[in-house]
């Protein structure tokens, strides 16, 4: 007797021997592709390090431990201790807390507002304008520079770290955004629908948005990844959380300190950031695959 | 590059000859001739003389610097320079401190002053000469061969800038540098056990690290509050875990060989929580106080997050505040902190009356504490005035000094500490001075 999934099964014409190892057909599309699915699970992971840090940390993140100055991994402290004898291991965890704070919390907002700003600046030019002039500007700084300008003027700290991102973002959703929307309202069927009497805002609601959003939404991945690697930069630079408050910027520039004693310090920062930045990557390239086929 | 008049030794306070030969302070403490050497010559050519004393003198004096001993140095009031090869200084006051000021103070020459201003030219007596200068990269010296000391071994030197702490602990192990000043005490230990580098420590030109109070803030006005935060400062482990073991817990400034040092009144704050935390309740509703560092060495933030903790246990919350250095320096001239900053300073290891008139945190004139005491003023110029600074009269003036230090506790003292370099094993006879700087006269290397 043949189940639901059965039958849908022998619909797409695949061997129903083929399931059990096939992810089922109400995924997302990007988590059936092997690549989205991998950078999926690398981000699922560290989210779980994350939100469980309480649980799974043997210690506070600015707990100082007595007599522990600067040891090697062991069983008691299996990434070592940092040069005022707290555990890496503890710090790693609440550190990505704090990315994971940063980059959710940063990229929609900036996502938001670019995404806004572009679709206003192709409705009226006057907007358009402005906008672009204002995107020109600050993408004609690198994002470092630019952290650099805003650290000066608000000091250090993860407010600053979120400001410079979503300052980051702003342009690259808003040029999209608008392009994108350009493009759209340029098909035939939008027009035919402008011809037969739609109004603007029906035409965002039901053809611009919804037709625009595929590569802002394989960009909101890329961002994520980025926004990571700024946090990294930001908090190595000095310019980042300020202790002390572990971030995975900031424990690898502890680590990097102390690379002659024992490499084993940078270690656990560099491997999360690697998981963070590679599987938001991949989601976005199996986003994009997906949508293209 | 430039010489002084004097030098003062690593390990005592009493001066010995470097540019003037001999010298014989006046019956009334007033005034001191100094005999000079008749066979100097500046990198230009023209001879050292008496002028050249009382100009450098008078720049240093001149307000328009920002240098420490500018007290000292305007204290000299009159020049005689009448025989090129003595000059007789005159004092507004007895000056206990004056050999320190003419250990400190660069011979320098006034016909090429104003391209020293502009940072151009560079003409001292000294046993090397300026070749270039790349900002933020390399400085070049030559060897000066017509050097009035003995003759340097090197030809010359380079100095490359390297930011990067690692990049600096990697040209050493390349061998690409003999040496290297801004390792961390944790890299030297490291490049030693290679058995290709010596440990150099610059003993008797000590540093002390603490931790300051702003004053006039309202929480630190009292206090019963900066007694408790000596209380609470865990020293011994400071001087454990940031400097390897190298140095030893404080709480008056002075260094073991000073004439002020009292091992009695170092042991007063030792770490007790129990005392901090009963003398913070006494005073109730402490605010956070905000702890300034600076991001110009791991070594203030490591200091200022254990601070952190040691406050905490008795109560006193803190927010750590980095600066960049150039900002906590110049927060430091202008007493701008806020509440609290973690920053070392020297001038302890010269004539004790030098540090409460010239160095920027202990200054009873104007510091960065905003302290303001007639009875440490007082006693600081006391200490100050007196004409022999290592005689019995001077050591009773140092021990009220002290006492003020330790009973207003406008700075909480840590520990001593002193630099160390990595020097290769093919570098030999390197020396160093109170100042912390090198001399290279007789180094010489392996073929």
């Amino acid at each position: 007797m043949s189940t639901g999934i059965d039958a849908s099964s022998s619909a797409a014409g695949r061997p129903t021997g083929g399931l059990a190892a096939d992810p089922p057909r109400r995924w997302p599309a990007f988590l059936r592709a092997p690549g989205g699915a991998a950078g999926a699970t690398m981000i699922l992971i560290v989210v779980l390090l994350g939100v469980f840090a309480p649980l799974l940390a043997p210690y506070g993140p600015a707990e100082q431990i007595p007599n522990a100055n600067l040891l090697p991994p062991s069983s008691a402290h299996w990434l070592g201790t940092d040069e005022v004898n707290r555990d890496i291991f503890s710090r790693l965890l609440f550190g990505i807390r704090v990315d994971l704070m940063v980059v959710f919390i940063a990229v929609p907002f900036g996502a938001l507002i670019g995404t806004v700003i572009g679709l206003v600046s192709t409705m009226y030019a006057f907007a358009d304008v402005i906008a672009q002039r204002v995107f020109d500007v600050i993408l004609a700084f690198p994002v470092l520079i630019l952290a650099i300008g805003v650290t000066a003027a608000a000091g250090p700290g993860v407010t600053t770290i979120i400001a410079v991102i979503v300052l980051a973002e702003i342009p690259v959703f808003g040029r999209l955004a608008r392009t994108s929307l350009l493009t759209v309202r340029a098909m035939p069927y939008v027009e035919s629908s402008q011809v037969i009497g739609a109004g603007n805002t029906w035409l965002l609601r039901k053809h611009l948005l919804p037709n625009s959003l595929e590569p802002l939404v394989v960009q909101f991945g890329v961002s994520m990844s980025i926004a990571v690697f700024i946090e990294g930069a930001m908090s190595f630079l000095g310019l980042g959380v300020r202790p002390p408050q572990p971030s995975l910027g900031s424990l690898t520039r502890d680590g990097i300190r102390n690379v002659w004693e024992s490499p084993a310090f940078v270690v656990g920062p560099l491997i999360i950031v690697t998981l963070l930045v590679l599987g938001f990557l991949l989601v976005s390239q199996a986003i994009s695959a997906t949508r293209r086929v | 590059m430039y010489d002084s008049l004097v030098d003062v030794p690593i390990d005592s306070v009493e001066p010995t000859p470097s540019l003037a030969t001999d010298w014989k302070l006046g019956d009334d403490g007033l005034s001191l001739t100094l005999n000079l050497r008749d066979d100097v010559k500046f990198h230009s050519g023209r001879d050292f003389t008496s002028e050249d004393v009382a100009f450098s003198i008078k720049t240093w004096a001149d307000p328009k610097w920002t240098v420490q001993f500018q007290r000292t140095a305007a204290a000299i009031t009159d020049f005689d320079t009448t025989d090129p090869h003595t000059v007789v200084l005159k004092f507004d006051h007895k000056l206990s401190n004056v050999f320190d000021l003419l250990d400190v103070l660069p011979i320098i020459d006034s016909e090429t002053f104003d391209g020293l201003g502009e940072g151009k030219a560079y003409v001292g007596t000294g046993p090397f000469t300026f070749e270039s200068w790349t900002p933020q990269s390399e400085l070049t010296f030559a060897k000066n061969a017509d050097y009035w000391g003995n003759e340097p071994k090197l030809d010359g030197i380079e100095v490359h800038i390297v930011p990067d702490a690692q990049s600096l602990t990697s040209q050493l192990r390349t061998g690409q540098l003999d040496l290297a000043i801004g390792v961390s005490n944790r890299d030297v230990d490291t490049l030693v056990k290679t058995g290709d580098f010596t440990d150099t420590a610059y003993e008797g030109s000590e540093r002390q690290y603490y931790v300051g109070t702003n004053v006039t803030n309202p929480a630190l006005k009292d206090v019963r509050v900066r007694q408790a935060i000596a209380y609470a400062l865990d020293r011994e482990r400071i001087v454990a875990d940031v400097f390897q073991g190298n140095g030893y817990p404080i709480v008056a400034p002075w260094p073991k060989y000073s004439p002020a040092y009292d091992e009695d009144i170092n042991q007063k704050y030792s770490r007790d929580v129990d005392k901090g935390k009963a003398l913070v309740e006494e005073v109730g509703n402490i605010p956070t106080l905000s702890l300034e560092y600076s991001t110009g060495s791991p070594t203030y933030e490591a200091i200022a997050q254990i601070v952190q903790a040691n406050l905490a246990d008795i109560g006193i919350k803190v927010d750590l505040v980095p600066n960049e250095h150039p900002t906590h320096i110049d927060r430091l001239i202008n007493g701008k902190y806020t509440a609290l900053w973690i920053l070392d300073h020297a001038y302890a290891q010269w004539t004790p009356s030098t540090l409460a008139v010239t160095a920027y945190p202990f200054n009873a004139d104007k510091n960065s504490s905003n302290f303001v005491d007639a009875k440490y003023k007082k006693d600081a110029n006391a200490a100050w005035e007196v004409a022999d600074g290592t005689s019995p009269e001077a050591v009773e003036a140092y021990r009220k000094v002290t006492e003020d230090l330790v009973e207003n506790l406008f700075l909480i003292e840590s520990n001593v500490t002193w630099i160390r370099i990595p020097v290769s094993t093919g570098v030999h006879d390197l020396a160093w001075t109170k100042r912390s700087e090198l001399v290279l006269t007789d180094t010489w290397l392996d073929d």
